[in-house]
């Protein structure tokens, strides 16, 4: 790594002024750091002062009630992995926690860096590439090996977002807490990441002089299951070659509502709004299954590679519908 | 000149002193600075929890975790885990299941099943695999390491 | 003539013995190259390209030598040379920290002229490629071919034939120790190195002859080491890099390898592709068979596999092509040319079964002549359960589906002589055998203390063993081709058997019989004859008086013998829907000839396995056409086996002869294969190339329902 100055954060308004000093990558905030020092090492970002926020009290806390949950950013993955109250009643994020990494890495991960994290694309992921993302001309996943890479929502940058916590949050319609030097403002987590057509060189919406501070889970409604299925290579640790976060509130079993949100597709937390809408007042069978399944990934846009995606996509949909409905 | 900073940390119940820069990690400061060689880097990124250390109670890849945030804490390393006269039940378990060949992942796994049978004393065979999955092996093929964790569980009972 | 005895005589050999070393290895204790400190220990890092085929025009090294704490900096290429991988050695930089070593690389200039690359032996070998190899033309090696007897006329006799494309990608060997020394000189003659190998011998020889030094004022040290599986032979540039810095500097220099030059620089195992078109006739028998094949070894090593393997064809013709690519060189890994040749042949006996409507373990047992193999495929296919297995592959609706397969493998082993010994029995009872192998975590340590005792009378933990050092001048061969316990063994029993003898002639007035009258017990000497005669081995040493005896051995090539045999049979299940493949059980029948210590030898076997295991559906080295470089040169992307991936593991030790042989490959050689076979008897589709990863899986079911 390079070398860098290293402060004890003793406030939010002491964190946003620092940061305000300067653009991003100069002054970089580090919570678990278990993303952040991987990309120090491989000198993708070379931060001149590094702001330890495990320092800030009371942001580690999680807390529920009979209306949600609250967690702090810097609530550890496998806090939130192993809250009783989570793995009872929103089991898509406890399971979704729980498949992150390895033990060492829950330990010490946060949620707001979960959230964060940069893509693991071996091309961002490579010093030597000046590829789109890091302000050069090319994706190089277009032409290169797309086998990890994103099938839905890629145009320019088909990174796919690494996070497993994110599609379960969304699904769960969660808001997230940002604080800058202006004050706060709440967004809802779907909200806060963006799509390369957007902004090719970021994946959230947050300033260089932002941070996110607390997560609000509001709790599911009393008939609703949910699950998050990840697909892998290997059991752990492994990234999702596709995942999905469903929520789905049921009659019997007849959906009422569903939230389906996929990781590991897109660069974004991708929700299908249209698998949703296959199932939304139907008795979920076998065909009703697939065939949200296969709405979700009409559009998709494979590159040479990645054309299994669109099918283990789909099927991992209709395996949570049927899930759902068991 | 490097900027080095004080670092007081607890160490297998000892207090420690060190100065360190801030870009060292935990792994560097254990190895080159303390001569504590146990914790091995295999990889340096979080993959193969070689250099896995219990620190403040949770399992942690030391590579990713900075010197300079064990300020206050406590660390704990497979030199403090035997009694000055005999092994850890562990250990025992380890040797007696063959379940090492070349050793250099032995320190990590044994730190990982520290923390494992710690809050978890009676583990099936399931929540071992899960809870050692951040550890790899090149050599045994885990099938001993397993066994080795369920005799140490007994053997703690 | 030597022997072992029988297994009913054997008090040691052939039990479970607990690992000697253990103790060091699970406290932490046990110094692997990684942790040697010496005082005023300097850091030594390597500099290494970022291209893969490049002319260095300059390479200006000013700005890393002014930085504060670095104490050398030297060049390991010349301008006017090129770079032709990813990875290749371009400086070396010896520094007061790591972190000021790896500061200083990135201080150093390096002025390149690009040349293009390839570094896909499709990109290599298409039309128009650039030519990175001198002599290559289109990049490929003259074909190498060998003929037994007439193909066309075998093809005739075939009454089904199998045409088909087997691919195996490159694989990198992991150890999860990298390579690495620490070297440090005496004075200007005299160089001690910790080296993280396989071969002390060899090491001391190449460095020896690197620096004009005399053998033995090289001495080499590896007291333990993380895991070599062939890639550890020999000091390497970076070894020559960390003496030389060390001599430069004056001080011990520590140079290891980070995991990502690991995978770029320090071996392989190489490509391979198969165009195979075989043929058997309608009672089974292979008739022909006609190979087509290619690899890669990297830039200008070459890419050996077997085929055919295993079951005997009589009218054969095989053609192979090594394919240059920038790409780091292929070094031996486990079973060289073995594994991938294996899952290619058993892949091909299953699809020439099926074509012949015949249960693939039927179709082998008739063109397999190992006895001892056959005697393996029944206990295999008991412990299996091989009659539960799919008769139509792929049949049923479920979304998750079973099936069973089976794989061979055979490999040599048997040792080699030159391995020197010294057995001591010292006048207070203790005992020291020592020689220059090393243990890589095979076990020898303990086998070698199993032997001596076995031979006295003593336990194991009474043994002193030393290995690992080439101070005491007993040279033994490098530890790879699963020839150490072979080569080591005989030589170490001899030797004990020698210093045996030579105690008995001291005692035997004592006890007042002959010699030959004399046996050993338990921690005791006996006359055979007169059971009341009898003296403990503490006694017996204590009249050596003022000395002590020593004696050496000789390699008894009646105690070992090469050749060994093995099959297994695997179950795995694979989900259709997510393409994800489990291994469920796996049965390995392993001979291994003698086997000195059980465990180990499980041990062994268990880990052959799972490495299997990792070729079949993790392992595979991704390069990028567009930069050249690999994309995975790290343990993210590059995924080995973890505790999820285990099986359930049934490791036999198959007994046959009592000589020793070896196990170090062969357990690792019938699993992709194997494996590849019970996923097409599960999902009735057949995939030919590893690893079985889901993309693979899906896309091969995708393309089965259109």
């Amino acid at each position: 790594m390079e070398k860098f100055s290293y402060v004890n954060a003793t406030s939010l308004e002491q964190v946003t002024s620092l940061l305000s000093d300067s653009g991003w990558g100069e002054v970089m905030v580090i919570a678990g750091g278990t993303d952040l020092l991987g990309e120090l090492k491989e000198y993708i970002e070379t931060p001149k002062t590094l702001i330890n926020l495990k320092t800030l009290p009371g942001m580690d806390s999680i807390s529920a009630d009979g209306s949600g949950l609250k967690i702090g950013a810097l609530a550890t993955v496998a806090d939130i992995a192993m809250y009783p109250e989570i793995q009872n009643h929103y089991t898509v994020l406890a399971q979704a926690a729980g498949s992150v990494a390895t033990p060492q890495i829950r330990n010490v991960g946060t949620l707001g860096g979960n959230l964060c994290q940069r893509p693991r694309c071996w091309y961002y992921r490579d010093e030597t590439v000046d590829c789109l993302k890091k302000g050069g001309e090319l994706c190089y996943a277009i032409e290169g090996l797309s086998k990890y890479h994103a099938i839905l929502g890629g145009d320019p940058v088909y990174i796919v977002h690494p996070s497993d916590i994110a599609p379960a949050l969304i699904a769960l319609g969660a808001s997230l807490k940002i604080v800058g030097p202006e004050g706060e403002k709440t967004m809802s987590v779907e909200e806060f990441f963006t799509l390369p057509a957007t902004n090719p060189y970021r994946e959230n919406v947050l300033e260089p002089n932002e941070i996110v501070v607390e997560v609000q889970v509001p709790h599911p409604k009393s008939n609703a299951k949910s699950f998050y299925l990840k697909a892998r290579e290997k059991g752990a640790p492994d990234f999702a070659l596709a995942s999905v976060a469903g929520v789905f509130e049921m009659e019997g079993n007849t959906c009422q509502a569903a939230s389906i949100v996929l990781g590991g597709v897109a660069p974004a937390p991708w929700r299908s709004t249209e698998a949703e809408a296959a199932l939304t007042g139907k008795m979920i069978t076998e065909s009703v299954s697939m065939q949200a399944g296969e709405d979700a990934v009409k559009d998709a846009q494979p590159l040479n590679d990645n054309a299994y995606k669109v099918t283990l996509t789909r099927n991992l949909i209709s395996r949570a519908a049927m899930m759902a409905a068991k | 000149m490097a900027i080095k900073s004080h670092v007081q940390t607890t160490i297998n119940g000892e207090t420690v002193e060190f100065l360190c820069e801030s870009r060292q990690s935990l792994l560097e400061v254990l190895r080159d600075e303390l001569h504590l060689t146990g914790a091995k880097e295999g990889c340096n990124n979080g993959n193969c929890g070689a250099c896995s250390v219990i620190l403040d109670g949770r399992l942690v890849n030391s590579c990713l975790v900075l010197g300079v945030e064990t300020e206050g804490k406590s660390v704990e390393t497979i030199e403090g885990l035997a009694a000055p006269d005999k092994l850890h039940p562990i250990q025992d378990a380890f040797l007696e299941n063959a379940a090492l060949q070349c050793g250099i992942c032995t320190p990590g796994f044994i730190m990982s099943t520290k923390a494992l049978l710690d809050s978890n004393p009676n583990p099936t065979e399931h929540e071992i695999r899960y809870w050692l999955a951040g550890n790899l092996c090149r050599c045994t093929g885990y099938d001993k390491i397993v066994r080795a964790v369920q005799d140490a569980a007994k053997a703690s009972a | 003539m030597e022997s072992w005895g029988e297994a009913s005589e054997s008090r040691l050999i052939g039990k479970r013995i607990t690992r000697l070393s253990g103790k060091d290895k699970v406290t932490g204790k046990a110094k692997y190259t990684f942790d040697i400190n010496r005082p005023g220990m300097l850091y030594g890092r390597i500099l290494r390209s970022e291209v893969p085929h490049a002319t260095v025009m300059g390479i200006d090294m000013s700005q890393a030598e002014a930085l504060p704490g670095v104490k050398a900096v030297i060049p390991l290429i010349e301008s006017g040379k090129k770079l032709r991988y990813q990875g290749q050695e371009i400086a070396a930089v010896a520094a007061e920290t790591d972190d000021i070593a790896k500061d200083a690389l990135r201080l150093i200039q390096v002025h390149l002229e690009a040349l293009p690359h390839v570094v896909t032996e499709a990109d290599a070998m298409a039309e128009g490629a650039p030519q990175i190899r001198e002599n290559w033309a289109g990049n490929q090696s003259e074909p190498s071919i060998n003929k037994n007897r007439d193909v066309a006329a075998g093809f005739e006799e075939a009454a089904v034939e199998v045409e088909a494309t087997y691919h195996t990608p490159v694989q990198t060997h992991v150890c999860l120790e990298t390579h690495g020394h620490v070297a440090e000189w005496e004075d200007e003659q005299n160089l001690t190195v910790w080296a993280s190998t396989q071969g002390v011998f060899g090491v001391r020889r190449d460095l020896a002859q690197y620096f004009g030094l005399p053998p033995n004022q090289v001495r080499v040290i590896t007291e333990h080491m993380g895991g070599g599986f062939g890639s550890k032979f020999g000091p390497g540039s970076e070894g020559e890099a960390a003496a030389k810095l060390a001599r430069i500097t004056g001080k011990a220099v520590k140079l290891m390898l980070t995991r990502k030059d690991e995978h770029l620089v320090a071996g392989n195992r190489p490509s391979m592709t198969q165009h195979v078109r075989a043929g058997a006739t309608r009672d089974g028998r292979l008739i022909a068979y006609d190979m087509r094949g290619y690899g890669t070894g990297g830039i200008s090593s070459g890419a050996g596999f077997v085929g055919p393997y295993v079951y005997h064809v009589p009218n054969t013709r095989t053609e192979r092509v090594n394919v240059a690519v920038n790409a780091g060189n292929q070094r031996a890994m486990r079973a060289p040319g073995h594994p991938q040749g294996a899952f290619a042949m058993d892949s091909l006996m299953d699809e020439l079964a099926e074509k012949l409507g015949m249960n693939p373990l039927e179709f082998r047992r008739i063109n397999d002549s190992s006895e001892v193999r056959q005697a393996q495929y029944t206990l295999g296919a008991q412990e299996i359960g091989w009659h539960r297995r799919n008769n139509v592959p792929g049949a049923g609706n479920g979304v998750k589906k079973r099936g069973m397969g089976v794989g061979s493998g055979q490999w040599g082993g048997g040792g080699g002589r030159g391995t020197e010994a010294r057995v001591t029995i010292n006048a207070d009872g203790t005992v020291e055998a020592v020689t220059g192998t090393q243990d890589i975590g095979t076990g020898i340590r303990t086998a070698i203390a199993i032997i001596v005792a076995e031979e006295f009378g003593l336990a194991p933990t009474d043994i002193t063993v030393k290995v690992g050092d080439s101070a005491p001048g007993l040279p033994s061969g490098g530890s790879g081709g699963s020839q150490t316990t072979a080569s080591v063994a005989p030589v170490i029993k001899t030797a004990a058997a020698a210093a045996k003898q030579k105690l008995f002639e001291h005692i035997a007035p004592l006890l007042e019989a002959p010699v030959a009258d004399l046996r050993v017990g338990t921690g005791i000497i006996y006359v055979a004859s007169d059971r009341t005669k009898t003296i403990t081995w503490q006694q017996a040493a204590g009249q050596l008086g003022m000395e002590s005896i020593s004696e050496g051995g000789h390699w008894a090539e009646e105690l070992r013998k090469g050749v060994v045999a093995g099959t297994q049979f695997a179950e795995v299940e694979v989900d259709t829907q997510t393409g994800a493949v489990k291994l469920i059980k796996i049965v390995a029948v392993q001979d291994c000839g003698l086997a000195i210590n059980r465990l180990t030898t499980e041990s062994q076997i268990n880990g052959g396995v799972i490495m299997g295991l990792g070729q079949a559906l993790l392992e595979e080295r991704f390069m990028d056409a567009q930069t050249g470089r690999m994309l995975n040169a790290n343990l993210e992307d590059y995924k080995i086996p973890g505790t999820f991936e285990i099986p359930e593991i049934k490791s036999i030790v198959f007994d046959t002869h009592r000589k020793v042989t070896g196990i170090g490959e062969p357990p690792c050689i019938p699993t992709p294969g194997a494996i590849a076979n019970a996923v097409y008897n599960a999902i009735g589709v057949r995939i030919r190339e590893l690893p079985l990863t889901p993309d693979r899986i899906l896309t091969a079911l995708a393309e089965k329902k259109a």
